[in-house]
């Protein structure tokens, strides 16, 4: 902009010193053109002057040569004649001198007054017109106008005799007075041309002046781009400005190149240059963002807080027809001009080192707090029960990868596996929580949320399980891991460490090892879930001493869910039970009894229960039910609903709830046996199941 | 703009406070350390706080956005075209910044991160409102 300014003032400059140079010039000029007008006409006026100045003694020449002729009788005509011309040149000349201006006033009249004064002897003399000579045979005289005219000649050379010098004197005064005009008008031309050649020599340095000036601005100019232009070849940081159609400028860094893999990028649209590299929803909202930084409405800080392009992850072409996942963090900078925002200034950075860093420390430090975590829970559990754990989860794997074996070639049977393989993690999970192995769970948690997205894809191949199959290998690896660690803590506790050999065989299965077992698993899975969510509760179990052994792992599986449910959906937080008029203890109680059929174990706490009008809702969200449907159904079915599979009422997922694979596990586990499930509640009291199993026969299950 | 000069001329700004959290909406309640800002009411969800909105004439709203029965972004896109030139500051858990860039798109005018300090939703109360 400071460019501009001073182009446009130099611009001025020239253009006025251009004017003022024509106008010196013109005056110059016109003047010049009078000035020797006037002296070609004092120069003709000289010239005449001069000539002036020979008549006197011309006159007085002739008339004494026709004087002579006289005395000596000769022919005088011619000599007359040419006294007659003298005298009309000179009234001529002296006439046209009187006009001419610039000569000595005096002079002129005094000659002119004398001239005048000749033309009293000069009349008579010219006026004669006849024959001078007398002639006879033999001589020849004077006759009698000759004598005449004689005298009047005499008269005539004597004045002339007398006052030729004075006329020649008052002639040579005015001619001096003209050559003197002549000269100072020469002078002042001289003067006049000198200013002339000046003012050219000035306008020459103004110009040279003005050159140089531009050549050095142009300089500064040419030098301020090249700096410029080094500047973005160099920086490290993608910048560009966006114009108000979101569209990239001229200008950019070449850093963009790079980060890219392209060159166009003057006239890009920011949408174009991130499509294809992020996800659909990131791009509109990008775009969103964007559209906003030019509202007038968000202040820049507050732009910058929601800037949803701090790190964003890109998927790049890496030059090899392979995929590369980079970072880039865009920072946004509105550049403000009188109109308002005039341009956003963008900066991209490369950030995927630092990112890979900063993930692989946390990795670390996960790591190394979830083998802490392992040990302390395995230390808190009895081997034993870790043993039948590890068993028992190997058998589910197995059974996972069976699922995973199973062909499938339509969503339906797609479909059909990833429920499966949901149902399976989900008890997998919860057996790892119940014994506290949170490495385990963690791992297992993962491995669900993988299946939650496949689930939520329209379609599915094959391929699309191999990230869950690698996962799945890192998690026996993992509970490969565990069972060594098992092994070393046993003897390390003098222990009988067991068998290598033995231990893909069950040694007992998790719970079944007695009721005893199962109780106090109960017990500390329901001190974990009241400290990680918080929640006063209070566990108590009646009669599950009756269990037969046939259905222990089934109880447990059942109970370990609806344990679960209880913390995070039934029981209220402190503050709300209070308000509530409620005992700040909630209260879980489980009676297992036989009953004529064969046995019934009640569940039940007294927490928020279970309200009809949100069982709606979430089965709609969860596009379980149209809304049509969830109008009619009754309070009954409405209940029923959380049996269905993929149900739950819960938006956030956590470890131990919100998954949406829960009371369908448990009532598949009945079904199963041949039993029954129902549930009752009161909103705000209680909610309460009812499980029927039938009388079994020890061996039916083992 | 009408709407927050006004207010300040007047010197009292109404303020409605959103949230289904009865903790959180003492919480804001409480903090505020301006004198001229008067809290007009205070809503558990977006259908309460459109019916409170047309009663008390607010110049300011905080705003939750995961509430039930109707959620904090259909609120805001319902309050601003009733009632354009009112203030809206998004109070919210969610660190997902595509639905704060929701949140702005619809009409919200800033945005407040839970848990928030004092001082942090005093400074963002003013730079909306002065």
């Amino acid at each position: 902009m400071r460019l501009s300014g001073t182009d446009r003032s130099r611009r001025l400059l020239t253009a006025g010193a251009g004017i003022v140079f024509a106008a010196v010039m013109s005056l110059v000029l016109i003047i010049g053109f009078r000035l020797a007008t006037e002296i070609r006409a004092s120069v003709g006026a000289l010239q005449r002057a001069s000539e002036l100045e020979t008549y006197p003694s011309v006159v007085s020449e002739q008339l004494t040569a026709l004087r002579e002729r006289l005395d000596t009788l000769e022919y005088t005509g011619h000599v007359h004649a040419e006294l007659a011309g003298s005298i009309r040149g000179f009234n001529r000349d002296l006439a046209a001198l009187e006009r001419q201006p610039g000569l000595d006033p005096a002079a002129m009249h005094a000659a002119a007054a004398l001239w005048r004064s000749y033309a009293g002897v000069l009349t008579p003399v010219l006026a004669y017109d006849g024959e001078p000579y007398s002639d006879t045979a033999t001589t020849s005289s004077l006759s009698r106008s000759g004598r005449v005219f004689y005298a009047h000649v005499r008269r005539a050379e004597l004045f002339a005799q007398t006052h030729a010098a004075a006329l020649h004197r008052q002639l040579a005064t005015v001619s001096a007075s003209l050559q003197a005009g002549t000269a100072a008008a020469a002078a002042r031309l001289r003067l006049l041309l000198s200013g002339g050649v000046l003012a050219v020599l000035l306008l020459g340095l103004a110009a040279a002046y003005l050159q140089l000036a531009r050549s050095r601005g142009e300089r500064a100019a040419r030098e301020a781009q090249e700096q410029t232009r080094d500047i973005l070849a160099t920086v490290r940081e993608g910048f560009f400005l966006l114009d108000a159609d979101y569209r990239i400028g001229a200008v950019w860094s070449q850093a963009l190149t790079h980060m890219f893999a392209r060159q166009d990028f003057a006239g890009l649209s920011f949408e174009e240059l991130l499509r294809d590299k992020v996800p659909p929803e990131t791009l509109a909202t990008a775009t969103k963002f964007i559209k906003l930084l030019w509202g007038e409405r968000a202040h820049e800080n507050l732009m910058k807080s929601i800037n949803p392009l701090g790190q964003l992850e890109v998927s790049m072409d890496n030059g090899r027809g392979g995929k590369e996942t980079r970072y880039l963090q865009f920072d946004f900078h509105r550049v403000m001009g009188p109109k308002g925002i005039k341009h956003v200034l963008c900066a991209v950075g490369d950030i995927t080192s630092s990112v890979l860093l900063s993930r692989e420390l946390h990795e670390a430090q996960e790591n190394a707090h979830s083998q802490l975590d392992m040990m302390v829970g395995m230390l808190h559990s009895d081997p034993l029960q870790i043993g039948a754990f590890l068993d028992s989860a190997s058998a589910g794997l197995k059974h996972i990868n069976a699922i995973l074996k199973e062909p499938a070639r339509n969503h339906a049977e797609f479909s059909k596996k990833l429920a499966g393989l949901a149902r399976e993690l989900h008890s997998l999970k919860g057996e790892a929580s119940a014994l506290n192995l949170m490495s385990i769970a963690q791992r297992v948690h993962h491995l669900e949320d993988m299946v939650a997205e496949l689930k939520g894809r329209s379609e599915l191949t094959g391929n699309d399980f191999l990230p869950l199959v690698l996962k799945l290998d890192e998690l026996l690896a993992h509970l490969r891991g565990v069972r060594e660690m098992t092994l070393r803590l046993s003897s390390l506790k003098g222990g009988t460490p067991a068998p290598e050999g033995t231990l893909s065989t069950p040694i007992l299965r998790l719970g079944a090892n007695g009721p005893e077992e199962l109780a106090s698993t109960l017990h500390s899975l329901a001190r974990k879930l009241a400290q990680d969510h918080g929640k006063d509760f209070m566990l108590t179990l009646n009669g599950l001493a009756d269990c037969p052994r046939a259905y222990l792992p089934t109880v447990k599986d059942c109970l370990i869910q609806m344990l679960r449910n209880a913390a995070v959906h039934g029981i209220e937080p402190d503050a709300v039970r209070r308000a509530g008029a409620k005992s700040g203890t909630g209260q879980v109680r489980v009676d297992f009894r036989r009953v004529e059929s064969g046995y019934e174990m009640l569940f039940e706490d007294d927490g928020a229960g279970l309200l009809p009008e949100a069982l709606k809702e979430a089965a709609v969200r969860r596009n379980i039910l149209t809304p049509q449907q969830a109008a009619q159904l009754d309070n009954r079915a409405t209940l029923a609903l959380i049996f269905k599979p993929g149900f739950s009422t819960r938006t956030e997922v956590s470890m131990d709830a919100g998954r949406g694979a829960g009371m369908d596990v448990v009532a598949k586990a009945v079904y199963g046996l041949g039993g029954k499930i129902g549930v009752s509640t009161n909103p705000g009291r209680y909610t309460r199941f009812k499980i029927a199993l039938p009388a079994a026969s020890e061996t039916a299950v083992a | 703009m009408g709407t927050a000069q006004e207010a300040v001329a007047r010197r009292t700004i109404r303020l409605l406070i959103v949230d289904d959290s009865n903790i959180v909406r003492r919480r804001i309640e409480r903090s505020q350390q301006f004198d001229e800002l008067e809290v007009v009411g205070t809503a558990a969800n977006g259908l309460e706080a459109l019916e409170l909105a047309r009663r008390t004439d607010p110049d300011l709203v905080t705003m939750d956005l995961t509430m039930p029965q109707m959620d904090g972004i259909e609120c805001i896109t319902q309050l601003v075209r009733f009632k354009p030139a009112i203030r809206i500051l998004v109070i919210s858990a969610l660190a997902d910044k595509a639905t704060a860039v929701e949140a702005m798109e619809r009409g919200a005018n800033g945005f407040l991160n839970k848990p928030f300090t004092d001082r942090q939703l005093n400074d963002a109360i003013a730079e909306l409102m002065y």
